[in-house]
């Protein structure tokens, strides 16, 4: 199983002072699967994937990327992957087209080559129009596009996308969706954090929910739900509070 | 409800210490400076009072008063920023009298390392007049004291929040600020010109000078010790009453200026968009001549950076003006001759500003902040991350090296001396930025990202610009040899200076280089924990 998966995590733990925000997290993605990873605020998400791209190091456990684990070997493991972070500044004092270049150029790929992909990236994102204007005054959805295509450029072999949906228009949601559809399609593996079920539901195959800095329930999107939409499932694996009629009646 | 603000400043102070050991020590050290500082000012505030002290001791309380004021405007802008801890526009969604929120940020304000030494240091001046002149002068003196401390804690708050009103566009804000680090930086070598100017006029008129200051609301506050106990009643009602009114109209700029800085920099300015032209790379290096690799562009990133993030702008330009000001005035005191004292000056001014030039690359990754993650997650290796930022720092740093030698050569008459002081020089600022370079890996601080450009985070920034402190001074004792050679080596040291120093400066940057490089491929993870901004 962890074998032929392009993603697994291994009894990841991490504690902040005496908070444990990630308690032994085990996790495979499958090669080739679109693979959303669910759960409330503060449930350990960003944490998890933080640890598995290298960001954050880790108090036990192990993250491996098609075989090669990201603290014992992360020159390898790092060039494998593609990684959208979320909450983190970008080099905003460049614009787009530097941004991107200066990606390109840190993964040491050929100028000829940078010079198509970026061209290419920012037309299919409708930031050409932005022209050179700093990313740091993008909007919000603007920075999000500019971000992933960092994390697509040097065509990794695995996508790890923090709330890659995010503050995004529809417009913009839409052609983000479109474009990950056809990597998946082409043999790529994503992994992505969200909280919008509608489109976890929508485009993924493979489903995890964690809670409380574990996970809770695993596995393809049908055994997930079970029957019942995202949502239900979702609730129920979390254990929201469920209204009474009573409460707030002064509002 | 003022009470409230000053218990929720103790609050966040508190918990921004919880679990954090290193940032508690750091305070307390911050603590024991302003106490160890703060009780000399206060014995040298005494002196005036004594019975048979010196006679230019009148002038004590006018300057010394005077010089804080000025400090406390002109230091928060540049050097060390404002403590933001109760951010004004976190208050923007209460329903608050704006009075109210004055008196209560007013009040967050007072709690404070800085005022608390501020505090100490001028009560020498109220116990002065207490043993001068009984209780009565006691009682005035300590008025003046309280007063002059509310004066330059609201003075701070309300020039740097009218100066972010002001910044409202980037563009502005980043010229303003370049402006300011110029401003301040020559504060410093002006005090030394004026100090050394003051020996050759003479004590009458700087007590002239000081009559003067203590009409204005910089010194008026600190003076009414001294005319209670000799008696002048006059005098002490127009002082108070020039400090009060001082204190009020600043107050009304402050509460003016706190409104728009509450509503926060919504709409800035039209943006004209440029069409970007040409292929990617060709357009991502421009006319740079670098390699198209991961370190050119690295380099190339920093170099653009330098100028366009307005933190490392004001930097340099501060490092520029103390670089330029600081050997000149030490070279042109009095033993300006060709004697050994002089060239010892002259030799401990070049290291001193040499070391100096290493030390702006102490936080190289707090500039970056979390954008230091794309780094993180490309694997970019540390050595060539740290070449890559060290050759575009000295691309800016060592014309104005060469130029700050030139010109002290030029000031003292003698060309000859050129390469004696290029060699001590660079063999500073190698040993300087290896230093730093450690630094900068073990003890990177966030800076924080908001609006306010002049804003720090409260303890670390502070602490940990002790650090770089650390590096200043171990970079200076690193090149000594060099200095050494020059002083005690006769004809052969000044001929040999120049290579000997430029090897040695290539030695440590090197050493450095490894040393940190290696550390840094370790680090990766907790240096971006260290630079990230809590929230």
């Amino acid at each position: 199983m962890i074998e032929d998966s392009a993603f697994a995590l291994q009894g990841l733990v991490k504690r902040f002072d005496t908070k444990v925000a990630v308690d032994g997290v085990d996790l495979a993605v499958p090669a080739g699967s679109f693979f959303g990873l669910l759960g409330p605020n503060g449930a350990g998400k960003t944490t998890t994937l933080s640890m598995a791209v290298g960001l954050l190091r880790p108090d036990a456990g192990r993250a491996l990327v098609l075989g090669h684990d990201v603290w014992q070997d992360p020159v390898r493991a790092k060039s494998l992957i593609g990684v959208m972070p979320d909450g983190v500044r970008l080099f905003d004092r460049l614009d787009g087209t530097e941004l991107l270049t200066y990606q390109g150029l840190l993964r040491g790929m050929a100028p000829d080559v940078i010079d198509a992909r970026v061209t290419e990236l920012l037309d299919v994102l409708a930031l050409t129009d932005a022209g050179r204007t700093l990313v740091i005054d993008y909007s919000a959805g603007m920075k999000k596009k500019i971000a992933l295509a960092c994390a697509l450029l040097h065509a990794p072999r695995l996508l790890v996308l923090d709330e890659p949906f995010e503050a995004v228009d529809p417009v913009s949601g839409a052609a983000i969706r479109d474009i990950l559809t056809r990597y998946v399609a082409g043999g790529g593996t994503v992994i992505f954090s969200s909280h919008v079920l509608e489109v976890v539901e929508r485009l993924c195959t493979h489903v995890a929910i964690m809670a409380n800095g574990r996970i809770s329930t695993v596995g393809t999107l049908d055994a997930v739900r079970d029957g019942r939409s995202l949502e239900e499932a979702f609730v129920a694996v979390v254990g929201g509070r469920t209204s009474t009629g009573s409460e707030l009646s002064w509002l | 409800m003022a009470l409230t603000f000053a218990r929720l400043k103790l609050r966040v102070l508190r918990n921004g210490f919880r679990g954090r050991p290193g940032k508690i020590a750091l305070f307390v050290i911050g603590l024991l400076c302003a106490l160890g500082y703060g009780s000399m000012a206060a014995l040298f505030f005494l002196v005036p009072y004594l019975p048979d002290g010196p006679d230019w001791a009148a002038v004590i309380p006018a300057f010394g008063g005077t010089a804080l004021v000025l400090g406390w405007i002109l230091m928060p802008l540049v050097w060390f920023g404002v403590d933001e801890t109760l951010e004004p526009g976190r208050f923007a969604m209460l329903p608050l009298p704006r009075t109210v929120l004055l008196r209560g940020l007013l009040i967050a304000a007072l709690l404070g390392v800085p005022a608390f030494g501020t505090l100490l240091a001028t009560s020498g001046l109220a116990i002065g007049a207490g043993i001068a002149g009984g209780p009565l002068p006691a009682v005035v003196a300590a008025v003046g004291v309280l007063l002059g401390l509310l004066l330059c804690v609201v003075v701070s708050r309300a020039v740097t929040s009218g100066f972010s009103r002001a910044l409202r566009s980037r563009r502005t804000r980043d010229l303003a600020a370049v402006v300011l680090a110029v401003l301040a930086a020559s504060l410093g070598p002006l005090q030394f010109l004026l100090t050394s100017g003051a020996q050759q006029v003479g004590t009458q008129r700087l007590a002239a000078l000081a009559d003067v200051l203590g009409w204005t609301p910089l010194a008026a506050p600190y003076v009414v010790g001294l005319d209670a106990v000799q008696g002048r009643w006059a005098a002490v009602a127009v002082r108070l009453a020039v400090t009060v009114v001082t204190i009020l109209l600043l107050a009304w700029w402050w509460s003016r200026s706190l409104e728009s800085a509450m509503v926060g920099t919504a709409g800035g300015g039209e943006v004209r968009v440029r069409a970007a032209t040409g292929a990617p790379v060709a357009r991502f290096f421009g006319r740079a001549r670098q390699p198209r690799t991961a370190y050119g562009a690295m380099v190339v990133r920093e170099l653009r950076y330098w100028v366009r993030d307005v933190r490392r702008r004001a930097s340099l330009i501060t490092f520029a003006v103390i670089g330029v000001f600081l050997p000149v005035v030490m070279n042109l005191g009095p033993g300006a001759g060709g004697n050994a004292v002089a060239q010892g000056v002259n030799g401990g001014s070049m290291v001193l500003v040499g070391a100096l030039a290493g030390l702006g690359i102490a936080n190289q990754f707090g500039y970056d902040g979390t954008a230091y993650a794309m780094h993180v997650v490309s694997g970019v290796p540390g050595r060539l991350e740290l070449r890559a930022r060290t050759v575009a720092y000295s691309w800016y740093i060592v014309p104005l090296l060469l130029g700050l030698a030139v010109l002290n050569a030029v000031l003292r008459g003698d060309l000859l001396l050129l390469p004696v002081m290029v060699g001590t020089l660079f063999a500073a600022y190698g040993t300087g930025l290896a230093c730093a370079m450690h630094v900068s890996v073990w003890a990177a601080y966030s800076l924080p990202e908001n609006q306010n450009p002049f804003a720090i985070n409260t303890g670390t920034g502070v602490a940990k610009s002790f650090l770089a402190m650390a590096a200043w001074l171990a970079g200076m004792v690193l090149a000594l040899p060099v200095l050494l050679l020059v002083l005690l080596g006769g004809s052969v040291g000044a001929v040999l200076a120049l290579p000997v120093g430029l090897a040695y400066a290539a030695g440590a940057i090197w050493l450095g280089l490894l040393t940190a490089g290696d550390i840094l491929d370790h680090r990766q993870p907790e240096l971006l924990a260290a630079i990230t901004p809590r929230t």
